[in-house]
């Protein structure tokens, strides 16, 4: 993989003022509200709801990062000609979407430890080296299928589509995956949708981990699954986005 | 060696036949330009050029092989008729990022100094206004010292002073024994910056020849009078005439004998020939009239 196509890739999301107050501020101010005004009660499974909220918000903050930096840029490449110009040179066309997958993977890490530190720092949060040795790459490469999703809506969708669809699948993901409100507050319908939702087994894996409990294989199962379906469907959306006419 | 060889090729986008037969074979070293008007099928043939559209019919070659490995192997740059940069990379950071895909490129200070960007080097691209992006984009298109350069009307939002800048860019490039070229709506831009043109018009090849020949060809003198409603059939066969263009009951016949030309419109035909004038014929409308619809 070119190493300059991964660090210009890079460089531009973190140059771009709306990614970096929707991934990087948002995630981290929302963990700090939520962590002072129900930081210090204890939840079911006897965890402190600060070490949960850590895992919720960690989770949204990946999820946003995972899905930021691949639909509406990938969108707004291939409607301006930049991905056009990218296919003139000798750069070829499984190089440039895998770059895209590495590089949504590369943001989502900043994204995720931002959330952890303010919750170490901030609220004194610690776990077992354990527990932090499964919980971070389990949050980290749990977002496979997010970052795919992106990439579906960027190749198959237009800038002014993608834009919209995109930020109501993240917001729809993270309500209904429980990242804002815990699972057990919503009605039964919700709570049905919920489990069927890669967002929803992605953070279910971490708040078993932080709880020190076994992760249920059906969590794992389902992001796997989604990953493979989002995986496949990604790739066939950019099969079409370069196919020459 | 052919740098660029197409063969009875034609394209269609549907019911659209953009290309139509077009048999063009360009020798390695030389700088071609492709003149036509909107519509004549320039865009699409660079872009068959490139492997981004494929051939309805025939073959298209570039450096002996076909686009996509030319393309692959960075023998080939180019510069698209429409594209953007990315806003957040700098100048430096996007030219910088191109050359290195290729295997054998430029150096970055001499791309930069080719494309007279020097002094924009740190300037985000968001930033940049149209001509400077269309520099950026030249700059991108010659970083990897490609062995053929392709250029889709370069020149389209740059003012007086950066074209003549792009040019000498351009020939400089042009100057290292690489094959270049691009296409252009302009005569005088093609005549002064390339050893042959090629006119291209509803997709197929209308004249070719160094600049000189086009505008000895298309020279000449034209004959202007009104038709009418007259039928204008037989007109292209008088003495001397090269073009016959229509427009609004005006007719006006390219031709190299201006007076054999009048001669037989008055004894040959039986028209009824009114406000006759003769007129050294203009540059521009004798392109205009070679690549008339008919
Ligand atoms: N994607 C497309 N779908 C349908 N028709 C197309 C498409 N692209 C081009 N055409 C048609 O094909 C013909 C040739 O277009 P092309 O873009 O090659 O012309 P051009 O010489 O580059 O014109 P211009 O000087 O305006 O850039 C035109 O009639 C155009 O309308
Ligand atoms: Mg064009």
């Amino acid at each position: 993989m070119p190493f300059g196509y991964l660090r210009i890739e890079l460089l531009r999301m973190l140059r771009n003022k709306r990614y970096i107050i929707f991934v990087g501020a948002f995630p981290v101010i929302f963990y700090m509200i939520n962590a002072n005004l129900w930081g210090t009660q204890t939840i079911e499974g006897g965890v402190k709801a600060d070490v949960f909220l850590m895992v919720s918000m960690g989770a949204y903050g990946a999820l946003a990062a995972s899905m930021m930096s691949t639909a509406v840029p990938w969108a707004q490449e291939r409607q301006s000609g930049w991905l056009r110009q990218l296919q003139v040179t000798p750069l070829p066309n499984a190089t440039i979407i895998l770059t895209k997958l590495v590089s949504a993977l590369m943001l989502v890490l900043p994204a995720l430890l931002l959330v952890i530190l303010a919750a170490v720092l901030t609220q004194g949060v610690s776990l077992t080296a354990g527990q932090w040795a499964a919980l971070i790459p389990a949050m980290w490469l749990g977002t496979i299928p997010f970052a795919a999703l992106g990439l579906v809506i960027g190749s198959l969708l237009p800038v002014d589509t993608a834009q919209p669809v995109a930020m109501l699948s993240m917001f729809a993901l993270a309500l209904l995956g429980g990242l804002w409100f815990p699972p057990e507050v919503m009605p039964a319908t919700m709570k049905e949708i919920a489990d069927v939702l890669p967002s929803f087994s992605y953070a279910d894996i971490g708040w078993h981990l932080v709880s020190g409990e076994a992760v249920p294989p059906s969590d794992a199962v389902k992001v796997v699954i989604w990953a493979v379906v989002l995986g496949a469907l990604a790739v066939f959306g950019y099969r079409r986005a370069v196919t020459r006419a | 060696m052919e740098a660029i060889a197409f063969t009875d090729v034609s394209k269609s986008y549907g019911d659209v036949l953009a290309v139509d037969g077009l048999d063009l074979s360009v020798r390695a070293g030389t700088t071609v330009a492709l003149l036509g008007p909107n519509g004549a099928g320039k865009s699409t043939s660079v872009n068959m050029l490139l492997g981004l559209l494929r051939p309805t019919r025939g073959r298209v070659e570039v450096l002996g092989r076909s686009p996509d490995e030319a393309v692959a192997r960075g023998e080939v740059g180019a510069m698209l008729q429409s594209g953007e940069l990315i806003p957040e990379l700098t100048v430096r950071e996007t030219v910088d990022f191109v050359r290195r895909l290729y295997p054998d490129p430029l150096d970055l200070d001499e791309i930069l100094a080719m494309a007279d960007l020097a002094g924009l080097a740190k300037r985000r691209a968001g930033k940049l206004s149209e001509g400077q992006a269309q520099r950026v984009r030249f700059a991108m298109a010659v970083a990897g010292a490609p062995e053929l350069l392709l250029l889709d009307e370069p020149t389209a939002a740059m003012d007086v002073e950066s074209r003549l800048r792009f040019w000498a860019g351009m020939r400089d490039y042009a100057a290292r024994g690489r094959t270049v070229l691009f296409a252009t709506h302009y005569l005088q831009e093609a005549d002064e910056n390339s050893d042959r043109v090629v006119v291209i018009a509803r997709g197929g090849v209308v004249a070719d020849g160094t600049a000189a020949e086009i505008k000895a060809g298309v020279g000449g003198q034209a004959v202007h009078f009104t038709l009418g409603r007259q039928p204008a059939a037989g007109l292209d066969a008088l003495p001397g005439v090269t073009a016959v263009g229509i427009q609004a009951g005006a007719a006006t016949l390219q031709t190299t004998d201006a007076d054999a030309t009048v001669a037989a419109l008055y004894r040959g035909t039986s028209l009824e020939v009114r406000d006759l004038r003769i007129a050294g014929a203009d540059l521009e409308e004798a392109f205009l009239t070679l690549t008339r619809e008919s």
